[in-house]
């Protein structure tokens, strides 16, 4: 039993060794699993922070079109892959490009792989693809891709998952854009009916007036060369007559023109928003620079945002004079009334600023009032003229090769 | 009615038939002659084309389009033959085709179709036409010299220059404005000399010219930018 006690010893030190091995290779392990912990927080964190980005666009109301521009951004940053591409299934089946985002200074792809999901050829793992569900229905389908290397392992479950949760805000964006939709129609509609009623009016009633005015006239002949005093009292109630019709006339023309402007219609908005500005009862000094004629929508809804900040000046702003500019800066058709009245112009307290802001996210564009008290009114809108609808000009703006996007949501 | 050697012959254009009627009854009655009436812009041009009459009135607005027929007609009928008068007709009038009806030539009217019923009025403004002139409705130089500017240049006339140069947009030769105002043709002169020399307009020998120089100066200053092409108008 002598060697027992260096044997017991040795024992004993391997067992230390053995119980500080397994304890480091524990530490070891809870350190690694530490830092996946962190990077899966960090991780949950950023896409917390992008639907919360993207909510708040839900709810400030911006246009459908930025928030599915958004979510493809938001997809793009969080995954860290080059571009993301979210594309809706359209009613015929074809796909269209709402949302396209690039990464900033990415080196840009051989034509063969810059957009993910077309289909074609790739390298394999450098695009990933999942299917959109919204509203109860498969919407459209999400890509991303990468243009140097494989995706990290997993993109395609990130991808999903992300995907899912911005369906409600995709669900959100739509019925908004069919909602525009639909408010654009009722509004051109109205349009329509008031350019008829004044055209009705011009070649109508105004013309028949004129007409029956001129066979009064010739009644006032007939009796005044009879020459009788019955017959001269007679020409006198004619000219009564004639000089009444005259002046509704005159009122029909007032209301034609406030209905809808001929000129608008027939020459431009350049020319009727120059006549709009000769009948301000406050001074406009008019910078316009819009080169030809723009949608007809556009025009009208840019004559009435001018025709009613002009009349609320007037009415409300008790200012020395007002500015209106109007210039293209882009894609889209800016309109500024500027007044230097005493401000604290308020949206909720009438219906024609309502009216305005309304007419102009009918159209996909923005409506902005500064109006802070005592330092003028400004009434700022914006019209996107790639198209006339939120939904269209979404469409319209996203690249060729759209329609190819669609059978390809198998990726993942 | 004053009948000279031989009446002025008109063809008229308007696409409703009864106030066609109705003028040409009128004009006949003030002793016009009437050679031909048509109900749109191409029949028009080709009656012209044939008929060859001192006056064409024409409404702006006809088929099939219900836009600016009546002016792209009078353009065209300009082209072909420079002296025809031509008056043209609107259910509202604007600056823009005042303007550009008066810069193809002399012997242009633009005036507001309810004139006609003032008889005694629109058959001598025809007369002023014809012989000569140019003529712009009363509404619409009202509107334009009662426009209010940023920095009106028209704070620089007297009350009475204002006068005088609404009648200067109107077409009134110095002769008719002198008349319309009880003053002297002398001092008339004296005035326009004035606007002219204040506003920087040059001297033009021809009315239509003088119109179309006021006309332009009017509506330049109210775009807020200088009146470019001002010196083009007036040649
Ligand atoms: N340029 C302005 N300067 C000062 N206050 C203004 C100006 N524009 C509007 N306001 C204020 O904002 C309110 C709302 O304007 P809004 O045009 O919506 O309605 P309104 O002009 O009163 O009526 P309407 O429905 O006929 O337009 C006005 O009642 C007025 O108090
Ligand atoms: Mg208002």
């Amino acid at each position: 039993m002598t060697a027992s006690a260096s044997e017991r010893d040795q024992e004993h030190r391997a067992g230390v060794e053995q119980a500080a091995r397994r304890r480091v290779a524990v530490l070891v392990a809870i350190a690694v699993a530490g830092a996946q912990t962190r990077a899966e927080l960090q991780r949950l964190a950023a896409e917390q922070a992008a639907l919360r980005r993207v909510a708040t666009l839900v709810a400030g109301g911006s246009p459908p079109q930025e928030v599915l521009a958004a979510v493809a951004g938001e997809a793009g940053r969080l995954l860290h892959v080059d571009v993301a591409v979210l594309s809706r299934y359209e009613a015929d089946g074809s796909a269209t490009v709402v949302g396209r985002w690039d990464r900033p200074g990415a080196p840009p792809g051989t034509g063969r792989e810059q957009e993910p999901g077309t289909g074609r050829e790739r390298k394999p793992g450098t695009s990933a693809a999942v299917p959109v569900w919204a509203a109860g229905r498969r919407w459209g389908v999400m890509s991303v891709g990468s243009h140097s290397g494989p995706l990290p392992a997993g993109t395609g479950a990130r991808l999903a998952g992300f995907t899912e949760l911005t369906a409600t805000a995709i669900a959100s964006a739509e019925a908004q854009a069919a909602l525009s939709a639909s408010r654009a129609r009722i509004m051109a509609a109205a349009d329509q009916t008031r350019r008829r009623i004044e055209r009705n009016l011009h070649d109508g009633a105004q013309q028949r007036l004129v007409s029956l005015a001129l066979q009064l006239r010739a009644a006032q002949q007939t009796a005044r060369e009879a020459a009788s005093p019955e017959a001269g009292e007679l020409a006198g109630r004619l000219e009564g007559a004639i000089r009444e019709a005259t002046e509704v006339l005159e009122e029909l023309r007032e209301i034609g023109r406030g209905l809808h402007p001929a000129i608008l219609t027939d020459t431009g908005l350049r020319p009727a928003l120059r006549a709009l500005a000769r009948r301000s009862a406050i001074p406009v000094e008019l910078n316009i620079q819009v080169p030809g004629r723009l949608p007809e929508q556009i025009e009208v809804s840019g004559y009435y945002v001018v025709a009613e900040s002009l009349t609320n000046t007037v009415k409300h702003a008790r200012a020395a004079a007002v500015s209106v500019e109007v210039g293209v800066a882009g894609d889209a058709l800016r309109i500024t009334v500027h007044d230097d009245g005493i401000g604290g112009a308020d949206l909720g307290r009438g219906d024609g600023l309502a009216g305005l802001k309304d007419r102009v996210e009918a159209l996909g564009g923005r409506f902005r009032l500064d109006s802070p008290p005592g330092a003028g009114t400004a009434v700022r809108v914006e019209f996107p003229l790639a198209a006339t609808s939120a939904a269209h000009s979404a469409s319209t703006s996203a690249s060729a090769g759209a329609g190819q996007v669609h059978n390809h949501e198998g990726d993942r | 009615m004053k009948v000279t050697d031989k009446p002025t012959s008109v063809v008229l254009a308007d696409d409703d038939v009864l106030l066609r009627e109705g003028m040409a009854s009128l004009l006949q009655r003030s002793g016009f002659d009437v050679a031909g009436q048509a109900g749109d812009a191409p029949q028009l041009v080709t009656m012209v084309r044939e008929l060859r009459p001192e006056l064409v009135i024409v409404d702006i607005r006809m088929p099939p389009g219900y836009s600016t027929e009546g002016l792209e007609a009078a353009r065209e009928i300009r082209a072909s033959f420079p002296d025809i008068a031509i008056l043209v007709l609107s259910a509202h009038v604007e600056v823009e085709h005042a303007m550009d009806l008066v810069a193809s030539g002399q012997r242009s009217g633009y005036l507001l179709k309810s004139r006609i019923i003032n008889v005694d009025d629109f058959i001598e403004t025809l007369r002023q036409i014809v012989r000569g002139g140019a003529v712009i409705d009363p509404e619409l130089v009202k509107e334009l010299v009662a426009a209010r500017r940023v920095s009106d240049p028209l704070d620089v006339l007297s009350a009475r220059e204002r006068e005088v140069l609404a009648l200067m947009a109107e077409g009134r030769s110095n002769n008719g404005i002198a008349r319309e105002l009880f003053v002297t043709e002398g001092t008339v002169e004296k005035h326009v000399r004035s606007i002219l020399m204040k506003l920087r307009l040059p001297e033009a020998d021809d009315m239509h010219r003088r119109v179309l120089a006021v006309l332009t100066f009017l509506n330049a200053q109210l775009a807020g930018s200088p009146a470019e092409d001002l010196a083009d108008a007036v040649g």
